[in-house]
């Protein structure tokens, strides 16, 4: 049996005084103002077939995403709510509250108050120093990457400057890490025999728990930077397993620890190419020992170098290397001392942007593992976006080789209103 | 004797070459530099049409400032919902060995992505058939200018000037450009592919005075190759309104308008 990490973000009655409180204090706030309103969204349909036999449909789902923003002067007030429904997984069919928050824009100081996607860090679909909206794996990574960004609920206090910003972000009860769970859910990763996994041991919604970070970002004649500082927590969690011999089972549980974070990253145009790179240091992450049992907190540094081509006539070539050094190492951890990650994004769009082929592709080089992600996407019209691709999965060893079975093609509709 | 005639001739001829060049670059210096306030904003749709007839619209709202002598432009997009909300800032340099700074804010991602101010010029912007060179301020001095003829037409005197591109990598061999002397505005293009046939057509109408400035209401492009045309049209044009410089910045890209 699989404990959910998280209660999925259902619209409960909670988040909806949330948003009742926001919206009675921003018209409080600025009722002389004119009041707008806007409402859009989209409606899609994705369905997922096995490559291999027996051929099983792995997703089949359908949403209307609603998102409805109203202005009042500087103040605004967002929601996006997903009316989902899957045929797959059960517990991803129903309401869910997407952001919900309320938005002030001063002229020294910018507010964003309630739930809302935090996103930092220069990298491309890694996450270095971008790690306060977590990752919701339920269909691991074969989703839209906005998609996979887990919603926090945050106070985002900003000074707006011309060519500099500094952000203060502060999050009572950080989110953790989405992981397959079910029976219903063929991304759930296969445990052996009289093995459960129980991943609902977050800490406990305590103000010491509590998340906070800053961030100055620059942006200069070419050159952009940003230096960051996070009190967080490892969100993907760490896991041990706790064996006992008069049952003869074992449940694997999963481990969160705070942990300090400083970072920053840099981008620099030269010519048609567009150098990235990230850095961040993590005080006292946990990694697991080799034997599965305990684990150890450790520093660790990690870089990421990328290069983004823009060749023109709409070729796009985006590449990473990304390096990871567990300091103070000692044999018995359960991870090589130095692991890394490459990455591809090749895109080219034709028939005056209508058509557009991709493949992201991501390689697990320590395991020889990869995933790669083509797609085509056509647009049909100003409103419909048909969507063909895939998911291929592989390698010797680690998590892509284990997803090697769920190789699959997938269609996608997208109506925009 | 015979040689001295020659070399004279010659001296007479590239003189002439070289007056012809710089009055060239002086009339596309005045066309460039033709006054449109210190600020301005304007509200664009561009109507793309394929062959068939089809017909995809694209909304925009640009805002720019003159700083010095060079530009700053953000622009959000607001049609269709797909790109809603994308933003598009740029620092436009005057100075020609200068690349200008560009950043694209993809709301989707929430991400704001620094993009090289080089390679994007000769992309199509947004799938129309203009460049981001063409919707931009080309530096002056990125081609070399011959003032090819002078004509009238449709009751305006206009300049005909050929352009060549100085840089390899432009999507162009060589543009023809007709100037309306009257008030300095491109009132057709004719864009030659790399094997010198005609590629792109442009051509701008409804041109007024708004506020004392020279303004085109609509541009009209057409690749003649494809039979891909785009009409671009310009609504609401202000000059000199009251813009906080910080409106031009990573900032507000990613609050939207």
């Amino acid at each position: 049996m699989i404990k959910h990490v998280i209660a999925r973000n259902k619209v409960t009655k909670q988040s909806m005084i949330s948003l009742a409180l926001s919206a009675a204090f921003a018209l409080s706030a600025h009722a002389q103002d004119e009041l707008s309103l806007q409402l859009n969204g989209f409606v899609d349909s994705y369905h997922a077939l096995q490559v291999q036999s027996p051929h099983k449909i792995m997703s089949s789902r359908t949403r209307l995403r609603l998102e409805m923003r109203a202005n009042y002067g500087e103040a605004s007030l967002f929601s996006s709510v997903n009316l989902a429904y899957n045929s797959l997984i059960k517990d991803q069919s129903g309401a869910f509250l997407r952001e919900a928050f309320f938005d002030y824009a001063g002229k020294y100081l910018e507010v964003k108050a309630g739930r809302q996607i935090i996103t930092w860090g220069v990298a491309d679909g890694l996450r270095l120093t971008d790690l306060i909206s977590p990752m919701d794996y339920t269909e691991f990574m074969a989703n839209d990457y906005d998609d996979i960004r887990v919603p926090v609920n945050a106070i985002n206090l900003k000074y707006p400057g011309e060519s500099f910003s500094a952000e203060l972000v502060f999050v009572p009860v950080p989110e953790y890490f989405v992981m397959p769970s079910g029976e219903d859910n063929p991304w759930t990763m296969p445990l052996p025999a009289n093995t459960s996994m129980d991943l609902s041991g977050t800490p406990e919604k305590r103000i010491k728990n509590s998340e906070v970070g800053g961030r100055l970002r620059f942006f200069l004649e070419n050159l952009d930077f940003s230096l960051t500082a996070l009190r967080t927590f490892n969100k993907s969690p760490v896991t041990i397993a706790n064996f006992n011999p008069e049952t003869k089972s074992a449940v694997i549980k999963g481990v969160y620890e705070p942990m300090n974070v400083v970072g920053g990253d840099v981008s620099i145009p030269v010519g048609e190419i567009v150098i990235r790179g990230e850095v961040a240091a993590y005080f006292g992450e946990p990694i697991a020992l080799n034997n599965s049992r305990d684990y150890w907190l450790r520093k660790t540094f990690n870089a990421l170098l990328g290069v983004d081509w823009y060749a023109g006539d709409n070729w796009t070539f985006m590449f990473q290397y990304m390096h990871k050094v567990i300091m103070d190492y000692r044999e018995v951890l359960g991870t090589e001392q130095n692991t890394s990650m490459l990455t591809a994004r090749i895109s080219k769009e034709l028939l005056n942007n209508t058509l557009k082929l991709s493949v992201y592709g991501m390689v697990d080089v320590d395991n020889i593992g990869f995933y790669v992600r083509p797609a085509a996407d056509y647009l049909l019209n100003d409103q419909i976006t048909i969507s063909l691709g895939g998911d291929w999965l592989g390698g010797r060893r680690g998590t892509f080789k284990t997803y090697k079975k769920n190789t699959q093609i997938w269609v996608k509709g997208k109506y925009f209103f | 004797m015979k040689i001295s005639k020659i070399a004279a001739t010659l001296v007479v001829a590239l003189s002439a070459m070289s007056m012809a060049q710089t009055n060239a670059r002086d009339i596309m210096v005045k066309v460039k530099n033709r006054p449109d306030g210190d600020t301005r904003s304007s509200s664009m749709e561009m109507k793309l049409v394929n062959k068939s007839g089809n017909t995809r619209v694209r909304k925009i709202t640009s805002y720019a400032i003159d700083v010095g002598e060079d530009t700053k432009t953000i622009m959000f997009f607001l049609y269709p919902n797909d790109v809603k909300g994308t933003g598009f800032l740029t620092v436009n340099y005057d100075d020609v060995n200068k690349e200008d700074d560009k950043w694209l804010y993809l709301p989707a991602l929430k991400k704001t992505r620094r993009i090289s101010g080089k390679s994007s010029k000769t992309d199509y912007f947004m799938g129309s058939d203009f460049t981001y060179d063409d919707i931009g301020k080309r530096n002056v001095d990125e081609d070399t200018h011959k003032l090819l003829r002078e004509e009238s037409a449709d009751g305006f005197d206009y300049y005909v000037v050929e352009s060549t591109p100085k840089k390899e990598g432009e999507i162009f061999s060589k543009k023809l450009v007709w100037i309306r002397k009257d008030c300095d505005v491109v009132a057709k293009v004719e864009f030659y592919d790399k094997l010198g046939k005609l590629h792109r057509q442009m051509v701008s109408s409804d041109i007024k005075k708004v506020d004392g400035f020279w303004t085109v209401g609509k541009m009209e492009m057409k690749n003649v190759q494809t039979g891909h045309s785009t009409e671009l049209l310009f609504l609401d044009p202000k000059y000199n309104i009251q813009l906080d410089s910080k409106i031009f910045s990573v900032n507000k890209l990613e609050r939207g308008l």
